[in-house]
């Protein structure tokens, strides 16, 4: 931002539209003070100190003119033509603040609007007299100096019939109605945001919710004059009761960046999605697991969070290596990155679905995908959160029919049969899926051991897990190791009663086809299912042009693909070998567009759900064309759902 | 927008038009092919790896349809390793163990290793290393004894992490690891006494290294991770054939984000060099870059915008680019059909299967 003395790019702006107020016009006004004879300009910071010099000079000898000669008690009944001295016009814009300048060189009311909510300065510091020029009855153009109320009065709501509504408006009675009509819109792209900054600046009620701002920060800062503050905090515990964090951080962006669109799009679009956090806008599951890490503890309380996410705005560190037992590939992007991404991104995020704890990385993508596309609720889970993914993924192949390709298996010896029988499954439980290996196991025992029929079997942690507590003594219980347990094979023991059942065996593993890898199998992958059968207008985006109009045309759309991880996360994996390439599903969720370039919004099936990353469309093209190389059928695995 | 370009004072533009590599194999079925492309590793069809070479042609793997190969040199070229990997497009997870086997350079004859991720030969291709991410041990296997030795990592380390491992000696090896606060480090572990050392530990988090060695020294590279903003450097080790790995220079310094990926060679190191970085978007402008080891100074020698991988095969050095392969170092066109007599006793395919 420029020094307040800098020479402001409104400064024309402000002459223009306040042409109809103001004049320039000084031939019979008191003569203008004359520049000091000689000033010396070494540099552009010391010629605008010396004009700032000049001005505080000029004003207060024009003040004490005024005042001296009785020019301040005008009766304005008998004059014509009131207009803004330009001295005076000077002296505001050299010393009030760019955003507030802009925001006053909209109209003439905005520039009165702005005066009388003290947004404007003059070299006094807040504007207590305006000096006015004006026709005498002699028909000569004279100068007066009138007190701000009297200016109100005689000019402001003669020329604004809108301001006394508004200064209604924000009277304490009235402030609740006028808050709650008053739209805080959270933009979440570039062109919207831009259409918000507008709306704002152009909103005859900004000036007024700044001074509410001003107010409320005045408080904060304990700045202004120190014999107001005990009422000024009166009236800033009143302005909080009404306005929530998110309604006061808005008005702090917006009239704090008045003259820089950018900087207030920043906000929203940036880093402020920590604050979308800390006000409950955004799930707090984004930043749970980064501050349990970074304030090491383990049960965050509201303030710790809100401290924590504070410091995710300043120290863009804080999120490389989050804690929590749902963690995907590490580190994770910076936090200044990461909100970015996560600005752009709609992909239903509310739930941990543990990507290091998924050998199937497939299955973590599609139950990313259903849930996105159902919005469901979660159903109870026991066991690796890994179960997400896989019970939504199981039940949606049995849907569809498809379940007989889910290979992984539980198998026992029926004695009584004289035959091996097994019964699909997926580690622990996911609502009242039967293919939950709690279900498979209890059911087992049924059949085997002679369980009483309500058995349940629950699964444990191994971290969990004590053996001396009277718990576990009874009942059915699977240890399993969380740093080893994953979608298609988990290192557990199942105790029954106390006592180990080893007669159960885990055969084969979770495999599925993501994308046709033969014509006559094409109904039994996830993508023809998806499109096909489950509907979704799966359609192939194979150029930038194409994905972008697909975003234009559904901003909360997804695209889903395969791609080569070395290409996609080249830092990640390196190629060691010629066509080596290691086949990572993806979801893409967002776009972010600059000049000519693009970068996605993107989870890799390794990456956290709370954590996407921002991947050029290059990388993402080499790694769908390289995976295409690979692929048995030469497909293009880039797909959009919309 | 911040356009971040801080290039080094003795860093310049060499970039050339690279050539697309050519041969008479379909690209996308080769796994391995020599320099002068007598010798090819060839999928031949789903599951079959075949060995091609001037008079000859002989499948010697056949496993499930499903499953793929890699095949992987070392520059002793001794041996090759032979990665099997199940259900490629079945079983999508990138930590998924190979199964890995040896084989003698441009031979068929195949010796089972173990199950693991990032196989590497090493000194005089009478070693293997390869990890379990599971367990989190590096395994190293003697091809000729068959010893084997096990090292644990920090229990601690995210389970998507691969170490880089070098042996730098019969008795001494190094590799990288990482503990749970995102620091890197390198451990000198000695065979004998089954001891690590930590060598060099980085001093900021979010920083991978690399390893790569070639005539007389062990390169490392300390370059951040995709997202992350953070210097890059390059640091060479003398060797002498002992386990003295103290003191190590600065061959190659940056502010800037470089992506990495080095190939060591006898005077030079390539690796991918970031030249432009919008940080606010994470968009980079990667080139791959030549580091004269004599004068230490950087040559920019692809212009290709977007370089994300280099790949070392029998001295060619190749870029993969969005599905082609251009050939930075090394003959480009191996489509030659004049038939070339047998050199000696090596051109023959032998019948040891």
């Amino acid at each position: 931002m420029s020094p307040r003395f800098w020479p402001n790019p409104h400064f024309k702006i402000l002459g223009t539209a306040l042409g109809l107020c103001l004049s320039f016009y000084t031939s019979a006004q008191t003569t203008p003070l004359a520049t000091p004879s000689s000033v010396n300009y070494p540099g552009i910071l010391e010629s605008l100190e010396k004009l700032i010099q000049i001005d505080n000079t000029k004003f207060s000898k024009k003040n004490e003119l005024l005042l001296k000669s009785g020019k301040n008690s005008t009766d304005f009944t008998t004059v014509s033509s009131i207009e803004v001295d330009p001295d005076f016009l000077n002296s505001i814009i050299l010393h009030s603040d760019p955003g507030y300048i802009r925001l006053a060189s909209i109209g003439k009311c905005r520039f009165y609007d702005s005066i009388i909510n003290d947004l404007l300065k003059n070299s006094e510091g807040k504007i207590k007299n305006v000096f006015v020029t004006f026709v005498n009855q002699n028909k000569e153009r004279d100068s007066a100096l009138i007190p701000r109320k009297d200016f109100l009065a005689r000019v402001v709501n003669q020329e604004c019939p809108e301001t006394p509504k508004l200064i209604d408006q924000f009277q304490v009675k009235n402030l609740d109605q006028t808050i709650r009509s008053t739209n805080f819109e959270q933009p979440s792209g570039r062109d919207q945001c831009r259409n918000i900054y507008l709306e704002w600046l152009n909103n005859s009620k900004t000036p007024y919710f700044c001074k509410l701002h001003e107010f409320m920060k005045e408080t904060r800062l304990r700045s202004g004059d120190p014999k107001d503050l005990p009422q000024r905090q009166a009236i800033t515990k009143i302005l909080e009761q009404k306005l929530n964090i998110t309604q006061r951080d808005y008005l702090e962006n917006i009239c704090q960046n008045l003259e820089n669109e950018d900087l207030f799009c920043e906000e929203f679009l940036n880093v402020s999605f920590w604050s979308k956090v800390a006000s409950g806008v955004e799930n707090k599951i984004f930043g749970e697991d980064i501050c349990r890490s970074v304030m090491n503890s383990p049960n965050l309380s509201d303030i710790q969070l809100k401290t924590c996410l504070g410091r995710l705005k300043k120290e863009s560190d804080l999120c490389l290596y989050p804690g929590g037992r749902s963690q995907g590939i590490l580190p994770s992007p910076q936090c200044d990155t990461l909100a970015t991404a996560l600005n752009y991104s709609s992909l239903r995020s509310d739930y941990l679905d543990c990507p290091a704890s998924s050998d199937q990385q497939a299955v973590t993508n599609m139950g990313r995908i259903l849930l996105n596309i159902s919005k469901e609720p979660l159903a109870a889970l026991n066991g690796p959160c890994s179960a997400i993914s896989s019970g939504v993924t199981y039940d949606f192949n049995d849907k569809f029919n498809n379940d007989e390709n889910w290979k992984l298996e539980a198998c026992y010896e029926d004695r009584l049969a004289e035959k091996e029988v097994c019964q699909k499954i997926f580690f622990g439980s996911y609502g009242n899926s039967p293919q939950s290996y709690n279900v498979v196991v209890a059911d087992i025992l049924k059949r085997t051991r002679g369980a009483d029929t309500n058995i349940k079997c629950e699964m444990v942690d191994s971290e969990d897990y004590n053996p001396l507590m009277l718990t576990y003594k009874s009942g059915c219980f699977i240890i399993y190791e969380r740093s080893k347990c994953f979608i298609s094979q988990c290192k557990h023991k199942i105790l029954f009663n106390d006592r180990p059942i080893d007669f159960i065996k885990i055969k084969n593993r979770a495999t599925l086809e993501y994308f046709a890898t033969n014509v006559n199998d094409e109904r039994f992958s996830q993508n023809y299912i998806l499109t096909r059968d489950y509907k979704q207008n799966g359609r192939s985006l194979n150029n930038i042009s194409g994905i972008v109009a697909f975003f234009k045309k559904k901003r909360d759309g997804i695209i889903h693909g395969v791609g080569c991880a070395e290409e996609i996360l080249p830092s990640f994996f390196k190629v060691k070998a010629m066509n080596q390439c290691t086949p990572l599903p993806f979801i893409i969720d967002g776009m972010i567009r600059e000049n000519d370039k693009t970068v996605f919004v993107t989870r890799t099936g390794v990456d956290s759900l709370q954590a996407p990353r921002l991947i050029s469309w290059s990388l993402i093209y080499s790694a769908v064309k390289s995976y295409q190389n690979a692929h048995p059928l030469r497909l293009w695995t880039l797909y959009g759902l919309d | 927008m911040v356009w971040i370009s801080l290039l080094i004072a003795s860093f310049s533009l060499m970039a050339k038009e690279l050539p697309k590599f050519l041969t008479k194999h379909p690209m996308q079925s080769i796994r391995y092919i020599s320099a002068d492309g007598r010798y090819a590793y060839i999928q031949k069809k789903p599951g079959v790896l075949g060995l091609v070479s001037s008079f000859r042609s002989i499948d010697f793997i056949s496993e499930a349809s499903t499953n793929d190969f890699l095949v992987k040199d070392s520059r002793f070229k001794e041996r090759l390793l032979i990665e099997v990997i199940p259900g490629n497009h079945q079983e999508f997870n990138v930590m998924k163990h190979p199964k890995i086997m040896v084989v003698d350079w441009g031979k068929t004859q195949l010796r089972q290793i173990g199950q693991g991720l990032a196989s590497r030969l090493h000194f005089n291709d009478e070693w293997v290393s390869y990890y379990d991410n599971i367990e989190k041990i590096i395994y190293l296997q003697n091809i000729l004894t068959e010893k084997k030795f096990a090292i644990k990592l920090s229990p601690k380390s995210n389970n998507f992490y691969i170490p880089e491992v070098e042996m730098v000696s019969n008795d001494t090896l190094v590799y990288t690891d990482v503990n749970d606060k995102g620091y890197a480090a390198l451990i000198q572990h000695n065979l004998i006494t089954q001891k690590g050392t930590v060598i060099y530990k980085s001093p900021q988090i979010g920083t991978k290294l690399e390893l790569c060695q070639d005539k007389g020294y062990l390169a490392i590279g300390e370059f951040p991770f995709d997202d992350i903003s953070r210097s890059s450097k390059v640091l060479r080790i003398k060797l002498s054939g002992g386990t003295n790995l103290a003191g190590f220079e600065t061959l190659y310094s940056s502010s800037d984000s470089d992506l990495g990926n080095m190939v060591c060679r006898e005077n030079e190191i390539y690796f991918i060099k970031t030249l432009l970085h919008n940080r606010k978007i994470n968009l980079k402008q990667t080139e791959a870059v030549r580091l004269d080891l004599k004068s230490t100074q950087v040559t920019t020698v692809t212009d290709l915008s977007t370089v994300s991988q280099l790949i070392s095969m029998d001295g060619r050095i190749l870029i993969p680019f969005r599905g082609d392969f251009y050939v930075l170092e090394g003959e480009a066109n191996l489509t030659d059909d004049k038939l070339k007599s047998p050199t000696g006793n090596n051109e023959e395919l032998p019948l040891d299967i």
